[in-house]
């Protein structure tokens, strides 16, 4: 397992910080320009390779860079330097049900996500059953979402985003919700998902989780990667510098 | 051209939003798609009561159809209005609109403003649809010129397309846009030939002369407002009933083309950076 899925190379993403922002033409045209800013730097100079098959985490503070470096590998955001390179398909799931429209039924809105997320309609036809039984909302699923339970709406939208099947999937904090049970399903699905050599990226707060998981793992602090490598190591390291003990 | 290779293979996601808007719109409303209608029958009335009855625009019947009804002359130039105006104001809003779609998920974003135009011209080929079959009740003889409306309404509709596409970035950047739009749109309705027939335009011009001693005459500067020949097309096909000018033809579908490939070239340069604009 050496192949290599994401390259992550000398990124670097800053963004600008405004003392004043003028997103009105008025002040626009009264001061002939639109912003004072300085430029802030949310990832610096980060590189890393992730393997194959691996499950990696990215740990750090708040505020560390790691959703901007999430946003990156999801091609939301565009780094100002450097390059991510990523063999195989990739998907993100930053956050579940994007895009659900709240009047039309969840049967309607599989479609409809599954296609925001890069699904043809015959790959959601394929999957359907599978969505619905890992949701199980059957029971529900001609009801229109809004009168779906907060639990539901995550558990199909989850559904769905883990049936886009790709080969490297990125995934933030989306699994604090949901009950026990689902949680649990979720973490099966991981694991059915490396047992396949495929490659799960993953942000979380809870080393318990990250240990449990991961690994590889990648710690980001201010932006600047300091540690990259086995889980174990790094985890260590980060907890070190936090002054907790690791268990 | 890789770009638009991009496009073309999100139109199943294209069709996916469009079925959202058309079908998430009239939700839980007694009428349902009949509400889309109302509006331009609504518009019809008044200005029939006001243009036909108390100002009266008399503009000339129709040749050769013989036509000569101001509601069915109004709407011919009101219905493609309507659908633009529709267009640009809801493609403005579009990016700003979705903005936490755009934060979440990687898609092509063009497909956004697109899927207002697609909504929109949905509910715009019932309204058509309703006028041909009352100019065909009234004795115009539209049918063989259903093709060449056809035409017209997709020329218009890639026309409207490109506007909304420049609006929508500009939108994002500018939140004065909406606001402003809407009264650009109140000025472009009253200087395209709506609710008044061009004639009253070119005698005023011709009695005028060039202005400031220049050749330059009114009706020169009123004929760069494209939607002046988008709404001739139509007249002529559907009240006139005969072929347009095909000049007009030209011009229509040069604006399209223009207007188009001018939206989709900075809607290109300022997509990577909306995530963050927004």
């Amino acid at each position: 397992m050496s192949d290599i899925a994401v390259r992550v190379d000398h990124v670097t993403k800053s963004f600008r910080m405004y003392h004043e922002r003028n997103q009105s033409l008025k002040s626009a045209i009264m001061r002939g320009r639109t912003s004072v800013h300085e430029d802030f730097l949310a990832l610096d100079d980060v590189s890393f390779d992730v393997p194959a098959g691996s499950t990696f985490g990215l740990i750090g503070s708040n505020g560390s860079g790691k959703s901007t470096l999430l946003k990156c590998l999801a091609n939301i955001y565009y780094p100002n330097k450097g390059a991510i390179t990523h063999f195989g398909k990739i998907a993100a799931m930053l956050e579940v049900g994007s895009g659900f429209h709240a009047e039309l039924s969840g049967r309607d809105n599989v479609f409809l996500n599954g296609s925001i997320l890069g699904m043809s309609r015959k790959d959601v036809t394929r999957k359907f059953d599978e969505i619905i039984d890992f949701s199980g909302v059957e029971q529900f699923i001609d009801q229109p979402v809004k009168n779906y339970s907060s639990g539901m709406y995550v558990r199909l939208g989850f559904a769905i985003a883990i049936n886009v099947d790709p080969d490297i999937l990125v995934v933030d904090e989306v699994l604090a919700v949901g009950d026990a049970e689902f949680q649990e399903k979720c973490f099966q699905k991981f694991r059915d998902f490396k047992a396949a050599g495929k490659t799960v990226i993953l942000v979380s707060h809870s080393m318990p989780t990250v240990q449990a998981m991961c690994d590889q793992t990648a710690w980001l602090d201010h932006g600047v990667l300091k540690a990259a490598g086995p889980a174990k190591s790094t985890i260590k390291a980060y907890l070190k510098s936090l002054n907790v003990e690791p268990d | 051209m890789k770009y638009l290779n991009e496009v073309w293979s999100s139109r199943e996601l294209l069709f996916n939003l469009v079925s959202r808007d058309v079908r998430g719109k009239y939700k839980r409303t007694v009428f349902g798609q009949l509400w889309s209608l109302a509006n331009p029958l609504a518009l019809m009335l008044i200005y029939s009561l006001v243009f036909g009855v108390f100002f009266p625009s008399n503009p000339r019947a129709g040749d050769p159809s013989g036509l000569n009804v101001f509601a069915l002359w109004l709407l011919c130039g009101l219905l493609p209005w309507t659908f633009f105006s529709a267009v640009v104001s809801s493609g403005a809003g579009s990016l700003v609109d979705n903005a936490n779609l755009i934060q979440k998920v990687s898609f092509s974003r063009i497909v956004l403003p697109f899927s207002t135009v697609g909504a929109a011209a949905y509910n715009w080929m019932f309204e058509i649809a309703v006028l041909l079959i009352a100019i065909t009740i009234a004795g115009g003889f539209v049918l063989p010129w259903i093709p060449l409306v056809i035409v017209a309404m997709a020329l218009l509709a890639l026309f409207a397309a490109g506007v909304a596409l420049l609006f929508s970035i500009a939108n994002v950047y500018f939140r004065d846009t909406q606001y402003l739009l809407t009264i650009v749109l109140q000025f472009w309705l009253y200087l395209t030939p709506i609710i008044y027939p061009i004639e009253r335009v070119a005698n005023k011009s011709a009695e005028i002369g060039g202005l400031g001693g220049t050749p330059v005459r009114i009706v020169d500067i009123y004929n760069f407002n494209p939607m002046v020949h988008f709404v001739a097309l139509f007249r002529e096909l559907i009240y006139d009933n005969r072929f347009p000018d095909p000049l007009e033809w030209l011009i229509c579908l040069i604006w399209a083309a223009a207007a188009l490939s001018f939206g989709m070239l900075v809607f290109r340069k300022n997509e990577r950076n909306l995530a963050e604009a927004l």
